[in-house]
């Protein structure tokens, strides 16, 4: 049986076609069927405003003119334990540039086991306490860890939905850093 | 060749649908309890009931003894009829697993099928019969990049509590006191 190379390539191209969309798929896409109409990137960050551990009412807008890594996590959540580490140093390379990290713990446990949670990861960022509410209005939170990328102008740069890598959390933050850098200019 | 041009034609058009279903988070984690035969337990006596569990493909669930104390561990709470007492309820050793997300840490998980086992022991005096028992399997879920909040699945099924069987032990009357030649 002979093969006709033009078909050979078409295969090949087809195959090459598929692994690719599957590969960008599985990296891109965990939560963004469960977020499915909640196209937050461009848009204003939904506002809020949640008790930090050490007892602070923090709101959203306390950060504006600043990039902001907004970051849901858990104590449950072994993904979100691997990210953290990188958002304490994240937040001392990038901090004098702008950048405020900060975590929203998604979580059952009592203060005290967060608080004791933070503290054993050494986190240098505020931590507050989470409320369902405002998972909803980030387009309903349903796994963790999800992270939005707010610029300085306060609106959504980006936002990842499960563990990702330390150089594209980086790229991340470089972006929300150049987003409305004429509002910080004006101020 | 034109088959072959049609085939590659439907891969292409299939091909999101294929990498759809393999993307974490686009399916939500679940386990599930195969139907639990009726056992017979004695009255007076402990029985053990197996209950097997099945964690959806792609997703684990921490073990009855995750290796942190702040990982949700796979938990069973059972609420009986009175006078049926829940027992000790044997978990199995979780799988020792490192996963994408934490190359170097092993994690103690269940994955794909698991089995339970519980005593129920009810008291001698119950009144033989069917008895169903109510309760939740607690379990935290995770896939290779994400996790998924706590839930409880209900756990019902039934027992069937019997009266002991009576031995009854034949005299030899050539024994028997009573027997007279």
């Amino acid at each position: 049986m002979k093969h006709d190379p033009v078909v050979i390539i078409l295969v090949a191209m087809v195959v090459t076609i598929m692994v690719v969309f599957g590969f960008h798929m599985v990296r891109r896409a965990p939560g963004q069927a469960a977020l499915a109409g909640a196209n937050l990137t461009g848009q204003p960050a939904p506002e809020f405003t949640l008790q930090s551990l050490d007892g602070k009412t923090v709101r959203l807008a306390d950060f504006r003119g600043k990039a902001v890594l907004l970051n849901f996590w858990a104590t449950w959540c072994e993904p979100c334990k691997i990210e953290m580490p990188w958002f304490v140093e994240l937040q001392k390379q990038y901090g004098p540039e702008g950048l405020q990290v900060v975590g929203i713990a998604m979580d059952d446990a009592s203060q005290e086991d967060i608080a004791k949670f933070a503290s054993n990861m050494g986190v240098n960022y505020p931590i507050l306490i989470g409320k369902e509410a405002v998972g909803d209005a980030y387009g309903g939170v349903q796994f963790l860890p999800a992270t939005f990328y707010i610029g300085r102008d306060g609106k959504v740069v980006d936002k990842v939905f499960g563990l990702k890598g330390r150089g594209e959390i980086e790229e991340d933050i470089k972006k929300a850093l150049a987003e409305g850098q004429a509002v910080q200019a004006q101020r | 060749m034109h088959s072959v041009a049609k085939l590659a034609a439907c891969l292409l058009l299939l091909a999101p649908l294929a990498s759809a279903q393999d993307s974490p988070g686009r399916r939500t984690p679940s386990v599930t309890l195969a139907p639990v035969p009726i056992t017979a337990i004695t009255r007076g006596k402990p029985g053990t009931v197996e209950l097997q569990f099945r964690v959806s493909s792609g997703f684990h669930i921490n073990s009855n003894s995750p290796k942190s104390e702040f990982l949700i561990p796979t938990s069973l709470k059972l609420n009986a009829p009175t006078d049926i007492v829940v027992g000790k309820v044997t978990y199995p050793a979780g799988v020792d697993r490192s996963f994408p997300f934490a190359p170097d840490e092993k994690i103690s998980v269940y994955g794909g099928d698991f089995a339970l086992a519980v005593v129920i022991r009810p008291l001698a005096h119950v009144v033989p019969g069917k008895y169903a028992l109510h309760g939740q399997l607690k379990y935290q879920a995770c896939d290779n990049a994400a996790c998924y909040p706590p839930k409880q699945l209900p756990v019902d099924f039934e027992v069937k509590v019997e009266k002991a069987k009576v031995v009854v032990h034949k005299k030899n009357p050539a024994q028997s006191p009573h027997a007279h030649n």
